[in-house]
This record gives C-alpha cells, sequence and structure tokens, in this order.
C-alpha cells in the first residue's frame, strides 16, 4: 500500500480510536495499565497454578489427602 | 579540445563525479556550473518546500516535499527509498509504540508487586507456626459459673461460663462509670461466654477469678479490681482484661 493511502485504511481508523480513548491522556493510560497488570496477574496466576497442578498430578498433597486424613 | 567539452556536457548533464574529466578547468567549470545551479535552487526557498497538510485534528496526514532529485537538476541525487518507507498510517505507528510502552509498564508492574509480596510473604508466619497458636477448648466441660483457664502463646485465657445474673449484672454497669468504657455486648460475642486474656494490663500479672471487689477478678500485684466482664473498674490497670480473637464451632472454641 502507498504510504500516503495508509492513513485512510480501516487498521488506522481503528489505531485512531485506540489512541484517542486509551492512550492520549496520561491519567487514563496509567490506569488502564495497573488495571491491566491487575487482570493479567489474576489470569497468570490462574494458569501457571492450573499447569503445575497437572504435572504434579497424584503427588501434592490435596491429591492423596483422602488415603490419610480420616475426617 | 571537443572532446573535453564534449564530456564536460555530458557529466554536466549526468552530474556525476565519476565520469567528470579530471582536468582543472573541467573541475572548475564543473564547479561554477554547480555553483550556479545551486544558487539558482537556493534563491527560492518557497513555501512548497515543506508544506504538511494538515487534517482537522492537527495531525499531518500528508507532506509534499519538493523533490530535490528532480528539481535540482540532478546536483544532488536523493534516492526516494520507496523500499523503506513505511506503509502504516499514522495513528496506526503512534498507537503500536504506546501499546508497546503499555505492555511494557504492565509487566513492570505485575513483576514489582510480586516481588514484593513474596518477599513479604517470606516474613509472615508460616503455617505450622499458625496451627501451633491456635487452641481448641470444649466447651461443654466448663459448667455454668465456673472458670478455666489455658494456655495460648504463652499466656492465660480466661474462660468464664457466666450464669444469668452474672450477665444482668454486666449489663446493668451504666458505662459512665467506667475508667474504659466498653459495653458487655462488645467484650463478649455470647453473653454466657466471657472469654479474655488473663494479664493484667496494668504489669502483667495474672488476676485472680472470683475475687476482688466487683465479683470478676483481681490483680494481686498492685490492687486491680475487674468486674464480671473483666473490665477495669478499680486499681493502677487503665485498661480493661483483653478480649483474643476467638469463634465458636458448634461446642468447641478456638
Amino acid at each position: 500500500m502507498p504510504s500516503h493511502l495508509a492513513n485512510y485504511s480501516s487498521l488506522n481508523r481503528y489505531s485512531r480510536t485506540l489512541y484517542q480513548t486509551l492512550f492520549k491522556r496520561n491519567t487514563v493510560f496509567l490506569v488502564g495499565i495497573f488495571t491491566t497488570a491487575f487482570v493479567f496477574e489474576m489470569g497468570f496466576d490462574t494458569a501457571s497454578d492450573r499447569l503445575w497442578d497437572h504435572l504434579n498430578k497424584g503427588k501434592q498433597w490435596k491429591d492423596i489427602k483422602d488415603k490419610y486424613a480420616s475426617s | 579540445m571537443s572532446s573535453i567539452t564534449t564530456k564536460l556536457a555530458t557529466a554536466t548533464v549526468n552530474r556525476t563525479l565519476f565520469n567528470a574529466p579530471y582536468s582543472s578547468v573541467a573541475i572548475k567549470q564543473l564547479f561554477e556550473v554547480s555553483n550556479s545551479y545551486r544558487s539558482e535552487i537556493n534563491v527560492i526557498p518557497s513555501a512548497a518546500w515543506a508544506a504538511a497538510q494538515r487534517g482537522p485534528d492537527g495531525l499531518v496526514t500528508a507532506k509534499t516535499f519538493m523533490n530535490a532529485a528532480v528539481n535540482s537538476s540532478k546536483s544532488v541525487i536523493v534516492p526516494d527509498a520507496p523500499k523503506y518507507k513505511k506503509d502504516s498510517g499514522t495513528y496506526t505507528s503512534r498507537s503500536f509504540a504506546y501499546l508497546m510502552v503499555g505492555a511494557t509498564g504492565v509487566m513492570t508492574a505485575s513483576a514489582t508487586k510480586v516481588s514484593v509480596t513474596d518477599f513479604l510473604t517470606n516474613l509472615s508466619a508460616s503455617a505450622d507456626v499458625l496451627a501451633m497458636a491456635k487452641a481448641e477448648v470444649d466447651l461443654s466441660k466448663v459448667p455454668e459459673g465456673k472458670n478455666i483457664t489455658i494456655k495460648w502463646r504463652g499466656k492465660p485465657i480466661f474462660i468464664r461460663h457466666r450464669t444469668a445474673d452474672e450477665i444482668a449484672e454486666a449489663n446493668s454497669v451504666k458505662l459512665t462509670d467506667l475508667k474504659d468504657p466498653q459495653s458487655d455486648a462488645e467484650r463478649a460475642r455470647k453473653p454466657e461466654w466471657l472469654i479474655m486474656i488473663g494479664v493484667c494490663t496494668h504489669l502483667g500479672c495474672v488476676p485472680i477469678g472470683e475475687a476482688g471487689d466487683f465479683g470478676g477478678w483481681y490483680c494481686p500485684c498492685h490492687g486491680s479490681h475487674y468486674d464480671i466482664s473483666g473490665r477495669i473498674r478499680k486499681g493502677p490497670a487503665p485498661l480493661n482484661l483483653e478480649v483474643p480473637q476467638y469463634e465458636f464451632e458448634g461446642d468447641t472454641l478456638i
């Protein structure tokens, strides 16, 4: 695509919306960063925990607890 | 001579130094010609040199440069380099840059938070310590009107199964009479069970149960009298007997 036409592409339109809503104000940008970090961390923790449990299935206390704990 | 003229003419047209003849005349002439071209160009620095078209939001949507390669009559050959021109729009590239900055910020924030929490978790009590720090008591063995004393985290805990009369007495006391005003409901979650840390708030002696002027506890060290709700009534102690954190699970107490 010729460069002078790139400003009229639909990608550029979406980027424009993104820029105007999220990046233009620094406060919004910062709040967005921290919110994303929060959400990202929750998701990352859940995913890594699930992976760990999957890789160590049958080896952890919570898996073998029924054999030993009476109550 | 004619060959030099021809060469010179060719060189002037092509304007590359490589095929220019190395005679002083030729170079001189080349220089003059080149100079005249330059001065001609420099005379007309018009608005057309770098006219930017701006959109309604003030962003440059298109730029027009006078193409030096064409207009300076090949004095300096500026390559157009279409290969290196990016074919993304203004907002696309800008948003991409901001997105990268933001993603880095997200990663940094998460990493910082995780390292701080990990470090702080390191300092907190581990599970075995927490398990040792609890005490369970079977309350059904404590008859009405009796005290028991247990040890919890190295301190005595007074547990009193109060009678209805004692509860009424504890509630009848006016809060204005108290040195450290606290209602009985604030101190005992279930009114028949009073649970306190049995350490005098004055200097840390262990008070004696069912003694003193107010029917509660009495500290023999310096003569502090506590009432049936464990509140300080008389003597040097500044505060009521402390109430620990506790929970009822059926008939057991934790």
